[in-house]
């Protein structure tokens, strides 16, 4: 019922104004047509009971059926043509009847004036808030001509009643109308904010699950076995990879403890200590090796934290795992391999070395200088030989972090005294001098690796010399800083071209070729050196000028042994 | 009558060139080249001035012969020249021994040290 009566109000276009006032006056021509219709049906009774007589009421009956067809013509205007013409039309229709619907007299100065006030209202609320002007002035010139037609003076104060009416209904009708404008604007921008948000919502869900899953297939297909553990060591994913390197089911890991998991049989009892420790750490050590049902695996970890709001807040561990084990076994066949070809090599090589070194004091007999010459030579090549042998060995040991750094109390001058006896000759064959000197503040003796240390010198002397044809190397050991102390090499060599300098401490690198050739030798010294710096904290870097020379220098921590006094004493 | 040198080394050669090295010096010259058979040699026979002593040696380590001789009153006077390539194992042994030499070993400093320590002739 309801529903059929608002389909019978219907009313559809764009403007909601327009919309709003239709319905109104639909409203108010349905009223009036079913009171005429009563008013119709009740005068029809009253004929038809004899109550009255067909000459009282004919002007009812007529005005009733008129007012009924009127209305539906209004109507269907108003349904299908144009709210304004059937508001316009009722509305004159309305002061028509008020004008012609009661005696002259009564129209200009009586009871019917106060019906004016009714078309004047609503035109202010059925058409637009300033045409309730036009029907005040109308009702006022319609009430004048009547009152002037029966030779009376206009009531006045009534017609300044009608506009007081209009004014109160403009200023209440335009109210109306501006109000619902905002309020129609509130429902739009908040409609226009909705759909904004939620097509954003949209978006961002449908991209974060392809993220997601992005993430997913990359973790599935990745050959590392990765967990990602919460704060507490629960490990919340683990790929495919990881659970068949470390050989567990995905009811073993998922959700359990790292430290359930590492119960496991296979795992080295020395690996277990290994990850406890990286639990138990803050910060995570490079990566390290653990053995677990015969592999070698490599972890590292890392921290993840939540960047957001500036706040690092750490949120869990993702640890990685590589397997190593045929890396590792490599690794252990290639230091045997060559630790075993170095042994090798070696042995004959001193052999030749001390049967040449024979020949050269004519143990066997005298010689004649040509042979004795030829003798010195074999030697020298024999060295040249036997330190290449041992650069590759310190090269591979380093390589397989075999080779350390053993601290204990060095004397400066005694690493000099060494390499003069070491290399005075070296220099002295291509009429180079080699000359050195200590900072006097430079403490007697230092905490170091002896024979490392001599080893950088006897390289970086080595490499002067090679690259150096005409005037000196100087050695230098000093003491920048309070806590540093430092190694520099100079020489009046050829220099470097700057272009090549990065590259100078790379494994097996010459600056060219014909160097090579010319010099001998590999690029392994340098590199050593740099090796070697390194694993002691230190730094070194390289200053050259073409055709000037090069200048290596090293910085290096200072550490004054404690027993300083005592073995002195 | 000259000082025995006991020179206890696997490789041949180096064997050679270190008794070249002492003859010129004038010791008598001994040679080992098995760490058994020297720890079998070391526990009976003379005792010699000088051991020069191969830290590689096939069987029975050099560390294990130098032991044996710093356990042995016999040796209490012998001289212990340690050779090695190792130099770490060379600077490791180097308060036990009386000298360490790291190989390469040259001829000429080989016999410029053992003369030095070779008591001078009475005649």
């Amino acid at each position: 019922m309801k529903m059929l009566f608002e389909r019978f109000m219907a009313i559809s276009t764009a403007d909601p104004d327009d919309t709003r006032r239709r319905r109104i006056l639909n409203i108010l021509l349905v009223s009036i047509g079913i009171l005429s219709l009563l008013a119709l049906a009740a005068s029809l009774a009253a004929i038809f009971l004899e109550v009255q007589r067909w000459e009282n009421v004919k002007l009812l009956i007529i005005g009733s059926i008129v007012t009924v067809l009127g209305m539906l013509i209004i109507y269907l205007i108003n349904i299908f043509w144009s709210g304004r013409v059937a508001a316009t039309i009722f509305l004159v229709f309305l002061t028509l009847v008020f004008a012609f619907g009661d005696t002259p007299e009564q129209v200009s100065d009586g009871r019917s004036l106060f019906a004016f006030a009714i078309p004047i209202i609503m035109a202010s609320i059925l058409l637009a808030p300033w045409l309730s002007f036009v029907f005040g002035t109308m009702s006022g010139v319609i009430v004048s001509v009547i009152a002037v037609s029966i030779d009376r003076v206009p009531n006045i104060p009534a017609i300044a009643g009608f506009f007081v009416i209009a004014l109160v209904s403009w200023l209440s009708a335009g109210n109306l109308e501006q109000a619902l404008k905002e309020l129609r604007d509130i429902n739009l921008n908040l409609d226009k904010v909705v759909v904004e948000r939620t097509q954003a919502l949209a978006e961002s869900l449908a991209r974060e699950r392809i993220e997601a899953g992005r993430n997913q297939a990359i973790l599935n297909s990745i050959a590392d076995g990765v967990i990602v553990f919460d704060r507490n060591w629960n490990a919340i994913l683990a790929n495919p990879a990881v659970r068949s390197m470390l050989e567990i089911s995905r009811d073993q890991v998922a959700g359990k403890n790292f430290r359930e998991l590492i119960q496991q049989p296979g795992l080295s009892p020395h690996g277990r200590d290994l990850l406890y420790a990286m639990m138990e750490h803050e910060t995570q050590p490079p990566s390290f090796r653990i053995e677990w049902n015969g592999k070698t695996l490599s972890v590292s970890a890392a921290q993840v934290y939540d960047m957001r709001n500036d706040i690092n807040v750490n949120i869990g561990t993702v640890a990685v795992f590589r397997d190593f084990t045929r890396e590792a076994e490599l690794e252990k066949l290639k230091s045997t391999f060559v630790a075993i070809v170095s042994h090798e090599l070696r042995t004959p090589l001193n052999a030749i070395l001390g049967y040449s070194e024979m020949f050269k004091e004519t143990v066997y007999g005298p010689m004649n200088e040509k042979q004795v010459n030829m003798a010195d030579r074999i030697m020298k090549n024999t060295k040249r030989l036997l330190g290449l042998i041992n650069d590759l060995l310190d090269q591979a040991q380093m390589e397989a972090g075999k080779l350390t750094i053993q601290m204990g109390p060095v004397k400066p001058a005694e690493l000099l005294e060494t390499l003069h006896g070491l290399m005075d000759k070296t220099a002295a064959d291509k009429n180079l001098t080699l000359t050195s000197e200590i900072d006097p503040n430079l403490p007697d003796t230092i905490n170091g690796d002896a024979a490392r240390l001599q080893q950088i010198l006897v390289n970086l002397v080595n490499n002067a010399v090679k690259f150096t044809e005409q005037g000196s190397i100087r050695v230098r050991l000093w003491r920048p800083k309070e806590n540093k102390w430092g190694i520099v090499i100079s020489d009046t060599g050829d220099g470097i071209p700057p272009s090549e300098i990065p590259y100078i401490f790379e494994t097996f690198r010459q600056v060219d070729g014909a160097a090579t050739r010319l010099h001998g030798g590999f690029g392994l010294g340098l590199s050593i050196v740099k090796q070697l710096v390194h694993m002691m904290n230190g730094e070194i870097e390289v200053e050259s000028v073409l055709g000037e020379g090069s200048t290596f220098m090293i910085t290096l921590p200072l550490v004054i042994p404690e027993k300083v006094a005592v073995r002195r004493s | 009558m000259s000082e025995l040198a006991l020179i206890i080394e696997d490789d041949e050669d180096l064997a050679n060139i270190f008794a070249e090295a002492l003859r010129g010096v004038g010791f008598e010259v001994e040679h080992v080249a098995d760490g058994k058979i020297a720890q079998e040699r070391l526990k009976s026979g003379s005792a010699p001035f000088l051991v020069l002593l191969d830290m590689h040696l096939p069987h029975v380590s050099g560390g294990q012969l130098l032991t044996q001789i710093k356990q042995d009153e016999r040796f209490a006077n012998t001289m212990v020249i340690i050779t090695t390539a190792d130099a770490r194992m060379g600077e490791a042994y180097v308060n036990q021994a009386d000298f360490v030499l790291i190989k390469p070993i040259s001829f000429v400093q080989l016999r410029d040290l053992t003369s030095r320590l070779k008591p001078k002739d009475q005649s």
